[in-house]
């Protein structure tokens, strides 16, 4: 049983609550930069997309970390940074497919998602359900059905149209 | 409400309802109000038109959620005959 | 903490750069945003400047709680002496550029002068630099701000800019960020325009501190709850502010064919929820979970397949309703060219709609218009005026100064048909019925403005017991209150109360629509309380932050009285109370104001506020307030 934080892009409205609340969770202050999760916009397209680490199976962080800073967590299968460990070198930030470690600008240090222990706060913030906090093995379950409405519908159009 | 300084978290003040609280708990979901007469009226469940019981005049209705119907615009024919009656009684009697 | 930010005085004649701090003595009288706008300008402006000389300022402003958790903590607020009115000049915008500005350290800028070339600002956590703007003068809202963020290579910054309309001093022009978040009211574009300024872009990492993040946190989510479980919210967060006009036009209160009629009965096609089926999708503004603006994609015409955010109210006021229009591709098309030119919707669609009054009537004829029909519902010339006003071509330059310039251009008789108080065009929905509304508008420290002191909640018919408990904190009120949205009845304690709770909430930096404008039961007084102490630690009572509302509202009263005001220019014009209303349901129909009680609600709105019969305030109000050293260049 593993869960996850599951964007959902369409249902972005770009407002970065995300953002505040989890720099004021993590760091006790409202600052973006630190945050752990960012919505990366288009904004003359009205894309928005939340960014956030996705806890990798075979994480490339942990792959790359020099002196084996990146560990797995394993209650929640997060993967966190041991700062006792940790030189600073940045290369997990460079390494990371996704773009979701970030280098705290203030404090000089790697920062990525911890789930804030289980109870993560965008997804307790995020009224759209643009990020839900999710069981991984249910994640599409919801795109899903979503997407089985869809087809669902346009064959029923075509019964209609009487094209069957 | 009595507001002290320096004791704002704890305090019991703080923990008392505000008034907006108060007023919040006044709130009707499925129900509007007719814009005529403001009788709160519940139309059925996914009614496109609704004609409030207690004036007679017709809302066209839409659905913003499951739970909260809203009124579209008027259903004009009956609305604009209605108030031509009201206003021509009105007229009679002098007003 | 989130009280360190600094306040910057920017002199472009000179290029000199000056910061200073904001004293907590600053602070607990004026709070920030708004609030602290009224002291800067009453203090850093002498009466009669020239809107549009270097001696008139740019003030641009956050809000105390910018940027922290106090839900949908967005507001920029800019202000100076109006190039429209010649009044208090304000208007407040959403966003992400207050919070960017904040993150950059700053808080309040003081633009003062005027650059000898284009140029725009540059905000840096702490620094400002002033730039050569030779890129992006003459460019639209949107590539400007585009162009900045490739310049800089940086993607997060935020800018706020003019756009084409701001550069030609069109007397309406906008400030403008993201696509659609606009200032619009009483020509603060035109103001950067003089000043050779084209824009702002700011980008900041610095901290804010939240005093308290465990109870900030719990109390915003609280409040976020309070918010969205509300009806409003979520036809609002579905449909926009499309909804108040659909609402507003099925009794008849909005106004069409320049204030001819009060409602409009071919607007099927144009309804909250026929433009839904060409949105996809909602956007909002930072940390706002009613996410009120629409996306969409223009379907038809010459701008098929533009990217566009809204429309909004005005923007079917203005692009439908009032030049008798029909068509959404117009509305649609409308609203895109006012964002990018960078003009307030409701004056441009006032002004167009007032013309073609003007043309029906034979004041303006087919040599004045260069050929162009300019008859109601011509769709095609609506979009073409609004080119033409941006531009300044034709008649569009005349059109650009605004209603009285333009009525005196014009001449013959034109006044008659203008719909504006102090000079700025009334919102297009209509008072008559309403004469707490119309008591608003008619009393606005900006002009005719709907969202300085609209009581929009008397329009629901709520119970007298709810009135009387919003209406009696957090200072008693034991007069008349009453459900009828036509009584006169205590109307104007409402009106009273409702310009405190919206000053308040501006000088918090918070959206209107997060507090008591369209829900009654959101957030006010006795919230702000908490959200302050949580998120700055600043402690302050209900009733105290109700005080600093009514120091701040008497401060741009006294702005305006040093500019000449007086009480003759709280009033509205004459088809208010002459010409009853023709359409709309019977509660609605066949309504005028009556021209006696109206004089006594602005009798007893003085009163309320400790002014005197003329509306000047009485000495004892100005020493109650502290008031009566101003101005005291104390920052």
């Amino acid at each position: 049983m593993r869960k996850m934080l599951v964007t959902d892009y369409e249902k972005c409205t770009g407002c970065r609550l995300c953002e505040l609340v989890c720099s004021v969770k993590h760091e006790g202050v409202s600052n973006p930069a630190r945050s752990r999760i960012n919505v990366t916009k288009w904004e003359t397209k009205g894309i928005m997309v939340p960014m956030v680490c996705s806890q990798c199976e075979d994480a490339p962080c942990m792959a790359v970390c020099p002196t084996n800073a990146r560990i797995r967590e394993s209650e929640l299968g997060t993967v966190t940074v041991n700062y006792d460990r940790c030189i600073g070198c940045k290369t997990c930030v460079v390494a990371c497919p996704f773009g979701a470690i970030n280098f705290d600008p203030i404090d000089h240090k790697v920062i990525s998602c911890d789930l804030c222990e289980g109870d993560p706060q965008c997804a307790r913030f995020c009224e759209t359900g643009a990020i839900r906090y999710a069981e991984a093995s249910d994640a599409n379950k919801m795109r899903q059905r979503e997407a089985a409405e869809k087809l669902y519908e346009s064959l029923q159009k075509l019964d209609g149209a009487g094209v069957s | 409400m009595v507001w002290r300084r320096g004791r704002l978290i704890l305090s019991e003040e703080s923990r008392q309802e505000t008034t907006s609280e108060r007023t919040a708990r006044g709130r009707t979901h499925g129900a509007f109000r007719c814009l005529n007469c403001f009788e709160r009226i519940v139309p059925p469940e996914k009614a496109e038109s609704y004609k409030c019981p207690k004036c007679g005049f017709e809302w066209r209705v839409s659905w913003p959620s499951p739970t909260i119907p809203r009124i579209r615009g008027p259903v004009w024919e009956t609305n604009r005959r209605l108030t031509d009656e009201i206003m021509a009684k009105e007229k009679g009697q002098g007003k | 903490m989130a009280l360190n930010r600094k306040i910057a005085y920017i002199d472009l004649s000179s290029g000199k750069v000056e910061t200073k701090p904001i004293s907590m003595e600053m602070r607990k009288k004026y709070l920030g945003g708004r609030g602290l706008d009224a002291y800067l300008l009453y203090n850093n402006t002498k009466a009669g400047v020239d809107p549009l000389g270097p001696d008139n300022v740019c003030l641009v402003s956050a809000g105390i709680l910018v940027g922290t958790l106090a839900s949908a903590t967005a507001r920029t607020h800019i202000a100076g002496k109006s190039p429209l009115t010649g009044y208090f000049g304000s208007t407040n915008m959403g966003g992400f550029f207050a919070p960017e500005m904040r993150w950059a350290g700053f808080d309040h800028l003081v633009i003062r002068g005027k650059a000898e070339k284009p140029v725009y600002l540059w905000i840096h956590n702490g620094e400002i630099e002033i730039r050569d703007a030779k890129d992006i003068w003459g460019k639209g809202v949107r590539d400007t701000q585009s162009i900045i963020r490739e310049e800089m290579g940086d993607r997060e910054i935020k800018v706020m800019t003019i756009g084409i309309a701001g550069e030609n001093l069109v007397r309406y022009a906008n400030v403008m960020t993201e696509i659609k978040n606009s200032g619009g009211r009483t020509g603060m574009g035109a103001l950067l325009g003089s000043k050779n300024l084209k824009a702002i872009a700011v980008r900041g990492t610095l901290d804010i501190k939240i005093e308290h993040p465990v109870e900030a946190l719990e109390y915003n989510k609280q409040i976020i709850s309070q918010i969205t479980s509300a009806k409003v919210s979520q036809e609002q967060g579905r449909l926009g502010t499309l909804f108040i006009w659909g609402a507003t036009n099925s009794q008849g209160l909005v106004r069409t064919r320049n204030f001819q009629l009060n409602q409009m009965e071919d607007s099927d096609g144009i309804e909250p929820e026929t433009f839904e089926d060409s949105a996809f999708g909602m956007t909002g503004c930072f940390g706002c979970q009613v996410h009120c603006r629409a996306k969409y994609i223009i379907p038809d015409g010459d701008y098929k397949g533009t990217y566009d955010e809204g429309p909004e109210y005005t923007s079917i006021g203005a692009f439908a309703a009032e030049p008798g229009c029909t068509d959404l591709t117009t509305i649609l098309t409308g609203n895109h060219l006012v964002n990018d030119y960078g003009m307030d919707t409701l004056e441009i669609g006032s002004m167009i709609a007032w013309a073609m009054e003007l043309y029906e009537k034979g004041i303006l004829t087919d040599k004045d218009t260069d050929g162009l029909d300019l008859s109601f519902g011509n769709e095609k010339a609506v979009i073409e005026m609004i080119h033409r006003i941006a531009h300044r071509e034709g008649l569009g330059d005349i059109l650009a100064e605004g209603p009285l310039r333009a009525a005196e251009k014009i001449g013959k008789d034109s006044i008659r048909y203008q719909v504006h108080v102090k000079g700025m065009s009334n919102l297009h929905s209509d008072e008559r019925p309403t004469p707490a509304l119309a008591l608003g508008i008619a009393t606005a420290s900006r002009g005719s403005d709907h969202l300085r002191s609209r009581p929009a909640i008397d329009l629901y018919h709520l119970p007298e017991a709810v009135l009387r408990q919003i209406y009696s904190q957090p200072v008693a009120y034991e007069g008349p209150l009453t459900s009828d949205y036509t009584d006169y009845e205590g109307k104007s304690w409402q009106v009273f109360w409702q310009e405190m709770c919206y000053m308040a909430v501006d000088c918090l930096g918070i959206c209107k629509y997060h507090t008591i404008f369209l829900g009654p039961n959101f957030p006010n007084f006795e919230e702000w309380s908490k959200l302050l102490y949580y998120n700055t630690g600043l402690e302050l009572t209900p009733l105290e932050i109700w005080t600093i509302a009514e120091r701040t509202n008497d401060l741009e009263r006294m702005f305006n009285l040093r500019e000449g005001l007086a009480r003759s220019d709280d009033w509205l014009v004459d088809a208010y109370f002459d010409e009853p209303t023709k359409l709309g349901i019977p509660l609605i129909r066949d309504r005028v104001i009556d021209r006696d009680k109206f004089k006594q609600m602005i009798d007893e709105f003085y009163a309320f506020h400790g002014w005197d019969e003329q509306g000047k305030l009485k000495p004892e109000t100005l020493k109650r307030l502290g008031l009566d050293k101003e101005p005291s260049h104390l920052l």
